[in-house]
């Protein structure tokens, strides 16, 4: 019966196409602003790499001066300092572990026809690449012993590559960059994780937009002097001159990563290095440390911000506006039809045989209103990340928002038609019959 | 085939009650052809209603083919209906959007018939009224009573053991008046129970047996066939269960 009642929903829309349309276009609106406002809310609060987002944590020591300190208030800064990420690269009991800092500079003199470009990376280290599972197109990442040996060695992204050396595997040659001559061991493929969890305080957009040119090591970085590109913060008082001062400084501008099945250990591990390191007076004040995962560190960042949250709020109260317009259509085209329901009645039809068939019908303009209220989310959200570069990337539909906006809409229709449907069950068939 | 006994239907407004049948009396044998006659307001169309299984009553008996119909949910009578009824309305009620042959095939839909058995049946049923070869035609492309024509056609589809067809002349002209009701004599000739209200006298004394309500209540019987006025032995009325 479903196909027989699928066939006069058709029909009946059919017959009636403006009355269809409206309805159609009242449910489409009101699922393209849900859909569109909840896809830029899914992608931006989507998990980037949800089988081990848990095991990737983000430590906060609260390094502060004592005299600004209250107690239990957050800590002022959210990155690290290079005493701390020294120690923690040296002795975390943990799986892998990277540093994380921008660095910018000239790429120079590798081809006459080039100019001088700016080039943006990040300084990391050799674990960063497994950590966070990045794509190579060629070579590899280097080593824990080019790590150690404070190697010039780089790898650069994809885009950097073809633009340098065109379709060439450029692993083995060298580039000058950051005033220096590096090797190149790996080309990283396209990777563009949203939100850029790894490095959420960047330099080149913020969360949701900018791609990393190349990625040096982390102990190279710094043995050439290397400052953060991004944010820093320095409230020391005692710092000294130069960029060992800057490194023996509390100033914070490492974002630090650890990669761990066990956090309780590495919790564990982290109170008690805070605790000796105010025994021996460098931490100042008496606060826990904090420990993050990905989504975790994403919520504490607020990478969703509460404009995004109130605008879905505010979207699908405008889709429930919506839903009662197409009820009111609804209502006005069955009860149209209540001399057919009385025919049907009195021909045998049960009160669920009503019931099934006008709701299905209701499901068809919710299927039509899918459809439309796709193309209109895919037109909204062209029109929104035309609007600034950064939300381009988090306006994209993907399969299962595309899946959504049909069950919304099919769902909406439903709801919408569950007044009106009981409305014709309630047909007097006798009445209805006398009458025509 | 139905059979009723000391009916009444009370219509119950905040103001009035209007008895529009009491103690209503009738026993329809089956392959009989009643007529059912009275003045505007008698009481047909509710006893008509309450046959159809349309309409509930407020007290009394009420057996169709053995069913006793009293107590039965509305899915039930429902099922019964679509199983045992077929009607035939003064307005025809055809359903404007469907063709010809959908309209004929509503009541196979509901008696879940496969689809090799609706279409047979369909074609069998608008064959039976001359109409088989306008099956994808629409109700507005006919005349009144080629429309009539498919109304019997639709009613006839379901092999119902009884027809209940409401002023099914009203609307035409005597012409086709007179082919509605050979068309419905012939049905009955090949074993179909029919119950028929008029107006038309003329066409109430073609039935084996007339009606006459008044006020709510069977007043007369006029006998055309004497042999199948008086009832033969009581009917057994079984009481079998409507899934």
């Amino acid at each position: 019966m479903f196909h027989y009642y699928l066939v006069l929903g058709v029909r009946n829309l059919l017959r009636n196409p403006i009355l269809t349309t409206l309805m159609v276009l009242t449910l489409a609106v009101g699922v393209a602003a849900s859909i569109a406002t909840l896809t830029i809310l899914h992608i931006m609060s989507g998990n980037p790499i949800p089988h081990k987002s848990a095991k990737l944590l983000v430590p906060l020591v609260d390094n502060g001066p004592a005299k600004s300190h209250v107690a239990g208030a957050p800590p002022d800064d959210k990155q690290t300092s290079y005493i701390d990420a020294a120690n923690w690269r040296r002795e975390a009991p943990v799986e892998m572990r990277t540093a994380v800092y921008d660095v910018n500079g000239a790429i120079e003199g590798l081809r006459p026809d080039l100019p001088v470009e700016q080039v943006g990376g990040l300084a990391v280290d050799s674990d960063y690449f497994a950590m966070f599972e990045v794509p190579f197109l060629h070579g590899n990442a280097w080593t824990r012993a080019e790590d150690e040996g404070k190697t010039r060695v780089i790898v650069v992204g994809r885009k950097r590559s073809e633009k340098l050396f065109g379709n060439e595997n450029p692993v083995g040659k060298t580039i000058h960059v950051f005033g220096q001559d590096f090797r190149i061991v790996g080309v990283r493929d396209t990777w563009n994780p949203v939100p850029r969890y790894t490095r959420l305080i960047n330099s080149s957009g913020g969360p949701l937009s900018g791609e990393d040119d190349a990625y040096i090591p982390f102990n190279t970085a710094t043995d050439v002097e290397l400052y953060n590109n991004a944010s820093t913060s320095c409230q020391d008082d005692e710092r000294q001159p130069g960029y060992a001062g800057f490194l023996k400084s509390e100033c914070t501008w490492i974002q630090f990563w650890f990669q761990t099945s066990d956090r309780a250990g590495l919790a564990s591990y982290l109170d008690n290095y805070a605790s000796e390191q105010r025994r021996l007076g460098r931490l100042k004040r008496d606060a826990p440390v904090q420990l993050f995962d990905v989504m975790e560190w994403m919520r504490y960042l607020e990478v969703v911000s509460n404009d995004t949250r109130l605008s879905v709020w505010l979207a699908f109260g405008f889709l429930l506006l919506c839903l009662v317009n197409t009820t009111g259509l609804l209502l006005a085209k069955f009860s149209a039809r209540a001399s057919e329901v009385g025919v049907r009645r009195a021909l045998g039809a049960t009160q669920g045989a009503i019931f099934r068939q006008f709701l299905v019908e209701a499901g068809v303009v919710g299927l039509a209103g899918g459809i439309v209220g796709l193309a209109l989310s895919a037109a909204a959200l062209f029109v929104i990340g035309k609007q600034a570069r950064s939300l381009s990337v988090v306006t994209q539909m993907d399969w299962p928002m595309l899946g959504l906006t049909f069950v919304l809409a099919i769902a909406a229709a439903l709801i919408a038609g569950l007044l009106p449907t009981w409305r014709a069950t309630q047909v007097t068939p006798a009445l209805q019959l006398k009458s025509q | 085939m139905l059979r009723m006994q000391g009916l009444s239907k009370v219509y119950r407004t905040q103001m009035i009650e209007t008895h529009a049948l009491r103690g209503f009396e009738i026993h329809v044998r089956e392959g009989e052809f009643v007529t059912v006659t009275g003045p505007s307001g008698s009481g047909k169309t509710t006893f008509l209603n309450i046959a159809g299984l349309l309409e509930t009553f407020d007290a009394g008996e009420y057996t169709l083919d053995g069913v006793d119909v009293k107590g039965l949910s509305d899915d039930q009578r429902s099922r019964l209906r679509n199983e045992k009824l077929g009607f035939i309305f003064q307005g025809f009620n055809l359903i404007p959007d469907l063709d010809l042959f959908d309209n004929v095939d509503v009541p196979l839909r509901y008696r879940g018939f496969s689809g090799a058995e609706r279409a047979e049946r369909i074609k069998h049923a608008l064959a039976t009224v001359g109409l088989a070869s306008r099956m994808k035609h629409y109700p507005a492309e006919l005349s009144g009573g080629q429309q009539q024509r498919v109304a019997i056609a639709r009613a006839l589809a379901g092999t119902p053991r009884v027809l209940l067809a409401d002023e099914p002349t009203g609307n035409l002209d005597s012409q086709m008046a007179r082919s509605v009701m050979e068309l419905l004599e012939d049905i009955n000739a090949n074993g179909t129970t029919i119950i028929m209200v008029t107006h038309d006298p003329e066409l109430a004394v073609r039935a084996q047996r007339n009606v006459h309500i008044i006020d709510g209540q069977v007043s007369d019987l006029v006998r055309r066939m004497p042999s199948l006025v008086e009832p033969r032995a009581q009917e057994p009325v079984a009481r079998p269960a409507i899934q």
